[in-house]
């Protein structure tokens, strides 16, 4: 409902093209578009939706991020790695980070905001440590073994695919979060994790492992992370340790926009689908209207609290 | 709770309404007004940060230059330091078929394909400040960091008659400008004995550079001069040596870069700074140029500005050329 609304201002208020006089917002290219650009974000918030209804919080997803990103550029363009090996080291990477802060919320009962808080410092300077302080690109350091461009993959995974007109990091975006839905709402995970989130003692005495399945839900929150900080290097084609600075913020927002409780253990996977579509919706809108950034963070700022009235009255 | 969401999203759709409203009307009001004689030409101009006083001071040495050529329009974007962003905001310009696109790029590399897209699509590109990879853009503008940073390295060689202890506030080292900035001041100070007794990164920021100037006051009981890689650096490091309390920010020599009227210019007539080096945004330049290419005509493809020195005696006048 809030998103049909969002969608619905995006159409009254386009600007249409200088030559054609169509409207610029209903193209299927915007539209597209709009997926494309907030993927990394949906896989962020992929994620937080797990750790939020497991009841907790996840800071370092920037960060995770940011490192992911540095590392998969360092290994591809420094090291000259293959792609799958560097995917998947990087996606360990990211799972080890994970059970970091998952030892440190389950095993040593610290606070989640505060233990990922300290991933989200240890994991951006581990960022900068990996890449020596510089962005990583060819030829940026005399050792790198590629000195003119990019692997073909970073083009690829950007590019829209002939015929169907999608990039294949929004596809892998949309895998990834069709997947966790379907995980969230039918198997055995899902369903401990709601219990976890709602009410997490009474889920220990009801013989639910709460310490594996933090565990898990960290882990796998984290290599979210990873897969959209191989997306960004490949957007940006250059792995920059500052990247997704602020994005976890961005991903908390579209996922309690859709409508999961940041207390835990109400919402869903399909909910925060809205919520980032929602977030890339209001963002495409104010860009293209080229409204100015004083009156834009006002006006999202409204936009976004009457988005989630509207979602919270729809689920009663 | 039904009513009061239709309320607020009623509030909001007006807001909107009153932005994009306004914006058709006065764009229709000269399409469709056949007394205006000649064409108007609209630029797409993507800032990669508003959040830089530098870069606001870019936006509106433009807004000032194009307000002169009533055929001009131009459509601002801030990309709030995303590449991401800037890079959509390109693509944007592209579908809306804008006559022009003045570019100034957070990030060579992530913008080096948007920008040829522009071109492909038979879209002239100006790069401002930041340049983009290959040769595929319309003209290039911008300064040069080392060379300022050299002349500020000769300039405290001279004031200090050759030797004594600096403190170097440095700017973002990831970046380009930070790591120029260096490089220039070090070739400017070479063969003197000015010594950089203390540096730290300050990426840009006052905060940080009062900070980092606190402990280099207390490590060092003669500091001769300081470098800021940007007048607020400088600035910062000024009010840490008059916090000190020992009268210190009287005999230290503060110089710093960028030499923005209300901030490094002012700084200098208020006698906190003994000079500032201007890095000038080129957003007068880039409409200059802009016009030109507009009309048919012919623009050098790397245009490079040169640089002001600001000091008390000829801060009211504008400053020296370098």
């Amino acid at each position: 409902m809030a998103l049909l609304v969002v969608f619905v201002l995006g159409c009254v208020y386009t600007p249409t093209a200088r030559d054609t006089g169509l409207p610029i917002f209903i193209s299927l290219r915007t539209q597209l578009d709009i997926l494309f650009e907030y993927c990394e974000y949906g896989l962020l918030a992929t994620g937080m939706t797990l750790v939020i209804l497991s009841g907790g919080i996840d800071l370092s997803v920037s960060s995770v991020l940011g490192f992911s990103a540095t590392f998969f550029a360092i290994l591809t363009i420094g090291y000259g790695w293959g792609v799958p090996s560097a995917i998947a080291a990087v996606m360990a990477a990211g799972i080890v980070a994970g059970l970091i802060s998952g030892v440190l919320v389950a095993r040593f009962r610290i606070q989640p905001f505060v233990a990922t808080l300290a991933m989200m410092t240890a994991a951006r300077g581990a960022a900068k440590l990996i890449s020596g302080g510089i962005k990583v690109q060819p030829a940026a350091q005399p050792w790198y073994a590629l000195t003119d461009d990019t692997p073909g993959f970073f083009r690829w995974m950007t590019t829209a695919l002939p015929g169907i007109g999608v990039q294949p990091a929004t596809v892998l975006f949309l895998v990834c979060i069709l997947t966790m839905a379907v995980i969230v709402k039918r198997s055995g995970y899902g369903r401990q994790l709601y219990a976890i989130g709602g009410n997490e003692e009474a889920a220990r005495l009801a013989g639910i492992p709460v310490r594996r399945v933090k565990l898990q839900t960290y882990a796998l929150c984290a290599m979210f992370a990873a897969l959209a900080g191989v997306v960004n290097a490949c957007r940006q084609d250059i792995g920059d340790p500052e990247a997704g600075f602020t994005f976890e913020l961005d991903a908390i927002a579209a996922t309690v926009i859709g409508g999961t409780s940041l207390l835990g253990g109400r919402g869903g996977m399909m909910f925060t689908l809205i919520g980032v579509l929602i977030m890339a919706y209001i963002n495409k809108i104010l860009s293209l209207n080229a409204v100015a950034i004083d009156r834009r963070m006002i006006i999202q700022a409204a936009i976004i609290v009457v988005a989630v009235l509207i979602q919270r009255q729809e689920k009663g | 709770m039904r009513l009061c969401a239709i309320a607020a999203a009623g509030i909001v759709i007006s807001i909107a309404g009153c932005q994009a409203g306004k914006k058709t009307e006065d764009r229709l009001a000269h399409e469709g007004d056949p007394s205006k004689t000649g064409k108007k030409y609209v630029i797409g101009m993507s800032q990669c940060n508003r959040g830089e006083p530098w870069r606001v001071q870019m936006d509106k040495d433009i807004e000032e230059a194009a307000k002169a050529h009533p055929d001009l329009e131009v459509l601002f974007k801030d990309a709030q330091n995303k590449a991401e962003t800037q890079q959509s905001q390109v693509r944007e310009f592209v579908q809306q078929k804008v006559d022009l696109i003045i570019i100034s790029p957070k990030e060579a590399r992530p913008l080096t394909r948007p920008v040829e897209e522009a071109m492909d699509a038979g879209i002239p590109v100006i790069v401002l400040d930041r340049k983009v990879e290959g040769d595929k853009y319309t003209c290039f503008i911008g300064a040069d960091n080392v060379k300022i940073g050299r002349e500020a390295g000769k300039f405290l060689v001279e004031l200090l008659g050759g030797k004594g202890n600096v403190v170097e506030l440095k700017g973002l080292m990831t970046s380009t400008p930070g790591q120029e900035r260096h490089k220039g001041f070090m070739e400017g100070i070479a063969g003197s004995n000015l010594k950089v007794v203390f540096d730290a990164d300050c990426q840009w920021l006052e905060p940080n550079a009062q900070r980092e100037m606190k402990s280099a006051l207390s490590r060092f009981p003669t500091i001769d001069a300081v470098y800021g890689h940007n007048d607020p650096s400088a600035h910062g490091a000024y009010l840490a040596a008059r916090q000190e309390g020992k009268g210190r920010e009287k005999t230290i020599k503060f110089v710093g870069i960028d030499a923005l009227p209300h901030e490094g210019v002012r700084y200098v007539k208020d006698g906190i700074l003994t000079a500032t080096f201007q890095y000038p945004t080129g957003g007068q330049e880039a409409i200059e140029n802009a016009l030109k290419i507009l009309k048919g005509e012919k623009v050098e493809k790397n245009i490079t500005l040169g640089t002001r020195r600001f000091t008390k005696d000829n801060a009211e006048t504008g400053g020296e050329a370098l």
